[in-house]
């Protein structure tokens, strides 16, 4: 049962959290700029692609804008993980752990945060992506973003947390980003899985995050529909539930 | 009910036994000193207590509640302020309690009246909305002092307060600790510092190689020991010589560095004519001579073999000399 | 000895310990070497048809084409990470040691860019390896590798010296580390991932001007059509142009340092 000051840890957590954002000057310029400039970058390196026969839009843009906006949120959560590495390195983490704060909403208020957080590139990624020619995805399509980054956010939070709980080191910081990366990136990122090469195209057949790609590119190439909306929540959830346990556990292990 | 009890208490990493059973006794409304060099095992024993590391052997609780199986508890008993200092430069002092105060469960508005007289108790009210990160020192220890007194604890942990610290701001913190005990906190704290352990301490723990090696009032400590010594300043040349003479005297205890010379004596002062007179007739010159009362160093020396402070404040002990 | 024997043998000094140094801390092996492969192994996977898109250039295959843009990017990041590590070496007080020490001062900083350079070869061999396990050709054989490599470390040098001019310039890592996303924009408008033809406007022009274009063609050449030395010469005059600038830059922002104490 969640009681009242187990909310009350979880908001306090957040605001400490937006510490990091408000009070360091600049910090949330990189979370910002690297989703962008891939977006951009990869949209006029690759953009010619949709004229080979097979494309399912011709507009390279609402194509990426899905990865883009998944990338900023899976940037968000590893940072989170790098954040908990140093706050474990500089003796902060004991802090709560000393505390009666039941340690799920230790977590708790640490992979919020990131969600929260991860609004930020989203918005920005949108609004450049609709300067110039992603399609409009309707206030369906926005919708289905918004939660599909926070809790795209909170898998990467976790997955990050439990190796940062494991190393107890900010050095396994590209672990996390270079995960999340893959994980985000070995999808139908680039093209439909159709017109994709080789193992890549078997390892985005295989990937629960092809399905959260679709779900959110839905709007963007054509309409919203529940058929193309279930299977995204559906492996978001198991992916959340997987890392939830993996970062829990680590939480719990942190003593051994 | 004592406040803390341990019993065989170990910790291994990997194949290393930073532990070795050690058991202790803390009575409620106590200030127990555990003084060792670094390394000893302080910190190791201080992280079982406060529940943030698993006991590899032995058992320990704190509050009554054992630290393995009803950790929670023990939390709710327990004020802790560990080594680092673990604060976070970006928030305020003030936000630093009431983020404690939540983490404790007190409800807000409550909170915020801690936070504030807390404040207020430790000198920080006019510091209290700047970020931490401008804190010195001694501002930061004091803070985290207060937020580990947010919930009004039990037993209050202290891992070496003031390691680091000026005199003057080791003093405050000493008062403050002082003042808690005198209210009814039971008061566990690590130190390196003799004079800490000397000032504070009801009991203290010695902790050699994650041993105890000796337990008890500052005082019997001290009187096991026994004798006073007389501390001699030589030329570097004449030491041997002098060694010679007085081992005839008294007892030579391992010397700080080159140019003491330590001879514990039966018979306090009045050996001290007979120590001169035999350098002199022997044509050994004394630079300057002292009679030195049996201290908690010379409690560590007759139990280690070697001296917690050394001379060139390194603060960590030297190799084990031979006795 | 002689001074200059004594200079040499410092900046062989300062380079093994700047590779070694990388190699033992991933956060900064990562970006050189685990990013870059990631990269080409999703582009190689994901955009791969694009090679039968009309107007695209005749290659074996579009991993073929993509080890030139893999091999840009790592040296690029090398590039920064030299820079980072010598701005961490300043502020940490280390190049002060260094500079008082009777040694030439411009051997501080050429034995940081000989360790930059090194990791340029690196990089240039693992994505040469990579490109054959995989099954690309290398049409040039063995010269043509040899010319890979040997551009790839001029292009290290000239680039690293962008990276070590702006660390002695400002001596804050921060600084340099903040050119990260520089160096992907600088990327993305260069020939790197895609030919220039087939590319998205404006990134299609400011391609065709780009430096960095002539670099990738003249490391891309050996390895897709063989050595026939069209690029290759444009490729060397951009080295060339880069390292001038660069590394008089270096030069001025290290007289400025020791004159200025810091």
């Amino acid at each position: 049962m969640v009681r009242r000051q187990d909310l009350a840890t979880i908001a306090a957590l957040v605001n400490r959290a937006k510490n990091e954002l408000l009070r360091v000057p600049g910090a949330a310029v990189p979370g910002v700029l690297a989703p962008t400039i891939f977006f951009l970058g990869l949209n006029g390196v690759f953009g010619s692609l949709t004229q080979l026969s097979g494309f399912t839009t011709d507009s390279y843009p609402s194509f990426l804008v899905p990865v883009s906006l998944l990338q900023g949120a899976g940037f968000t959560g590893a940072a989170t993980g790098v954040n908990l590495a140093r706050d474990i390195e500089q003796g902060w983490l004991d802090r709560l752990l000393a505390s009666p704060a039941p340690r799920w909403v230790l977590l708790t208020g640490l992979v919020l945060a990131a969600s929260l957080r991860a609004f930020i590139p989203a918005t920005a990624v949108l609004l450049v992506a609709f300067g110039v020619g992603a399609h409009w995805p309707g206030v369906d399509g926005l919708l289905i973003v918004y939660a599909v980054v926070a809790v795209t956010a909170a898998v990467a939070a976790c997955y990050a947390s439990s190796l940062a709980l494991h190393y107890k080191s900010q050095s396994a910081a590209p672990l996390m980003q270079a995960g999340m990366l893959a994980l985000i990136l070995a999808t139908t990122a680039y093209a439909p899985l159709e017109l994709m090469q080789g193992w890549l195209q078997d390892v985005a057949r295989v990937n629960p995050m092809t399905l959260v790609v679709d779900a959110v590119r839905q709007g963007f190439v054509g309409g919203v529909s529940w058929e193309e909306t279930w299977p995204g929540i559906l492996a978001l959830a198991g992916m959340l539930a997987i890392v939830g346990a993996l970062s829990l556990r680590g939480m719990r292990r942190t003593a051994l | 009910m004592p406040a803390i009890v341990v019993e065989g208490l170990e910790r291994a990493f990997d194949e290393v036994l930073a532990v070795q059973g050690v058991d202790l006794e803390v009575d409620e409304g106590e200030i127990y000193g555990f003084l060792g060099p670094n390394g000893a095992g302080k910190t190791t024993i201080v992280r079982m207590l406060t529940t943030l590391l698993l006991p590899t052997g032995g058992r320990a609780t704190v509050a009554g509640h054992d630290v393995v199986r009803e950790a929670r508890a023990v939390r709710e008993s327990i004020g802790v302020a560990l080594q680092e200092a673990a604060l976070d430069p970006l928030m305020t002092g003030r936000e630093l309690i009431r983020l404690q105060a939540t983490l404790q469960g007190i409800p807000s508005g409550e909170g915020r009246r801690r936070a504030d007289d807390l404040l207020d108790r430790v000198d920080l009210a006019a510091a209290a909305d700047r970020r931490v990160g401008t804190y010195s020192g001694g501002m930061q220890r004091r803070l985290d002092l207060a937020a580990a007194l947010v919930h009004e604890p039990r037993v209050l942990f202290l891992d070496e307060p003031t390691t680091g610290l000026d005199p003057v701001s080791r003093k405050t913190i000493w008062e403050e600790v002082r003042a808690l005990n005198d209210e009814g906190t039971t008061v566990f704290l690590t130190t390196q510092y003799l004079e800490e352990a000397d000032q504070l301490a009801d009991n203290v723990g010695i902790i050699d190689n994650g041993r105890i090696v000796a337990e008890g009032t500052p005082e019997s400590l001290k009187a096991e020991v026994g004798n006073p010594h007389i501390q001699l300043q030589l030329e570097e040349g004449s030491i041997a010589e002098a060694e010679k003479i007085c081992a005839r005297i008294g007892k030579l205890l391992p010397p700080k560095d080159g140019k003491t010379m330590l001879v514990e004596v039966a018979n306090g002062a009045a050996d001290i004519p007979r120590v001169v007179r035999a350098l002199d007739g022997a044509g050994v010159e004394v630079g300057a001579l002292e009679l030195v009362q049996p201290s908690l160093d010379d409690v560590f020396v007759a139990k280690t073999g070697y001296h917690l402070e050394q001379e060139d404040e390194e603060g960590a002990a030297s190799e084990p000399v031979e006795t | 000895m002689s001074r200059l024997e004594t200079n040499l043998r410092v900046v062989r000094a300062l380079g093994m310990r700047s590779v070694r140094q990388t190699f033992r801390r991933p956060q900064l092996i990562a970006p050189i070497v685990v990013f870059p492969t990631l990269l080409l192994a999703i582009q190689t996977g994901g955009a791969g048809a694009a090679v039968n898109l009309p107007g695209f250039p005749a290659v074996q295959s579009f991993l073929q084409f993509m080890l030139a843009g893999a091999i840009m990017q790592s040296l690029m990041l090398a590039a920064n990470s030299g820079g980072i590590a010598l701005a961490v070496d300043i502020e940490m007080g280390f190049t002060d040691r260094l500079f008082a020490a009777p040694i030439s001062r411009y051997s501080v900083v050429l034995g940081r860019l000989v360790g930059t350079a090194a990791l340029g070869v690196a990089a240039a061999l693992w994505f040469l390896a990579i490109g054959l396990v995989f099954g690309a050709n290398i049409e040039g054989g063995v010269p043509g590798a040899l010319v890979v490599i040997a551009l790839t470390t001029a292009a290290t040098v000239a680039i690293g010296g962008v990276g070590s001019a702006i660390a002695l310039r400002t001596g804050k890592a921060s600084i340099v580390q903040g050119l990260f996303p520089l160096i992907f924009v600088i990327l993305f408008l260069s020939t790197a991932f895609f030919p220039q033809g087939l590319m998205v406007e404006p990134a299609q022009t400011i391609a065709k001007y780009n430096p960095l274009s002539f670099i990738v063609e003249g490391i891309r050449e050996p390895i897709v059509t063989g050595l026939n030395g069209t690029d290759l010469l444009g490729a060397v005059l951009a080295v060339a142009g880069i390292a001038t600038i660069s590394l008089l830059m270096s030069a001025r922002a290290l007289r400025h340092r020791l004159r200025t104490g810091g």
